[in-house]
């Protein structure tokens, strides 16, 4: 049986703790007093995308451009959960073989190193969500994983598992 | 002649310094890499390009780039560990310029920065990108194999198969 994962995470509006004693204007001084001291400033160049749907694999970056082992399918799976725990960027690859880096997936903002994202290692997965373009990189905030088939290329009787074999 | 002598103690000097302050970044054969010298803040990718900016750069738990003099924004996705990333490297640096030895990867479908060195002082040296393995250790133990050992990796590889298909296990090997 295939593992079946889905997300419906979905955007939730910024909204204030009504608890806290802070007032709106005491907590803007109080973030940009710890931005100055961190340089976490929101940077003029913050964009906005483009609507999109995606399908394709979940893809280990570094080993998709490399070229140094067959990165796909069965083959690939092991070692594409190694690399997204060791924090590799994680992309979707599409037919095409456009890849998109994956920042965000719902409200997970956790993009290195994140187990939830290391489970769906070459699944092939439909998504929606945001495009955003820059600097020869294309990178995509997921909104939501509309569907999860799992891991459907197979590819280890021809290439057996990558890189090592075992 | 001491002219000469004072020429060759120069040329010396400036061999032994260059030595010493500038790594040169090895090459990896790879598609479309090139060797290069990148200076720039250290910045998280998903405040950087949406604004959605967290504490010290999302502490390790989100992807890190370099943000150039000229406006370009450097996505620094592999470290010289084995199967790792750069973050534990460089989020050390966040918010702060530093010199990052490497190859510049301008693949067609994606640009990427494999930083194999850092330095956040241009007159001093530059380190290797191994921190990675080093943090690993500290939470796991010594591993001559870190991603074998891992485990997280290791729950995962185990309730899914090494092929990411419950039940179905590679042929054994002849």
């Amino acid at each position: 049986m295939l593992a079946k994962h889905r997300c419906d995470g979905k955007s939730r509006p910024f909204h204030l703790d009504e608890g806290s004693r802070m007032t709106i204007m005491s907590q803007w001084r109080a973030a940009l007093i710890v931005s100055s001291f961190i340089g976490m400033a929101v940077p003029a160049a913050a964009q906005d995308g483009m609507r999109v749907t995606v399908t394709g694999e979940i893809s280990d970056t570094w080993c998709t451009i490399s070229g140094l082992m067959f990165a796909k399918g069965t083959a690939h799976h092991q070692c594409a959960i190694w690399c997204a725990l060791g924090g590799i960027p994680v992309s979707i690859r599409d037919a095409k073989g456009n890849l998109y880096l994956i920042l965000k997936i719902g409200d997970d903002d956790d993009s290195a190193s994140n187990p939830r994202v290391a489970r769906m290692a070459t699944h092939e997965v439909s998504v929606d969500g945001e495009l955003l373009e820059r600097d020869g990189v294309k990178y995509l905030l997921v909104d939501r994983i509309a569907d999860d088939k799992g891991v459907i290329t197979m590819t280890h009787e021809e290439y057996g598992i990558q890189p090592f074999g075992n | 002649m001491k002219a000469l002598s004072t020429i060759r103690l120069a040329l010396m000097i400036f061999t032994v310094s260059s030595a010493t302050s500038s790594l040169a970044a090895e090459a990896w054969n790879i598609p479309h890499e090139k060797a290069v010298v990148l200076k720039g803040r250290v910045v998280d990718a998903l405040c950087q390009l949406k604004g959605r900016c967290a504490p010290d750069c999302g502490s390790g738990k989100r992807q890190l780039g370099l943000l150039l003099t000229d406006g370009t924004f450097r996505l620094v996705a592999k470290s010289n560990i084995d199967f790792a990333g750069s973050i534990p490297d460089l989020i050390g640096f966040c918010g702060k310029e530093i010199e990052a030895d490497g190859l510049l990867i301008e693949n067609p479908a994606i640009t990427l920065f494999f930083v194999q060195g850092i330095r956040a002082d241009a007159a001093g040296s530059f380190t290797p990108a191994e921190r990675f393995k080093t943090d690993w250790e500290a939470r796991n133990g010594k591993a001559e194999e870190w991603w074998r050992a891992d485990p997280e990796a290791n729950r995962i590889i185990a309730a899914d198969g090494p092929l990411g298909i419950k039940g179905l296990a590679p042929k054994p090997k002849p």
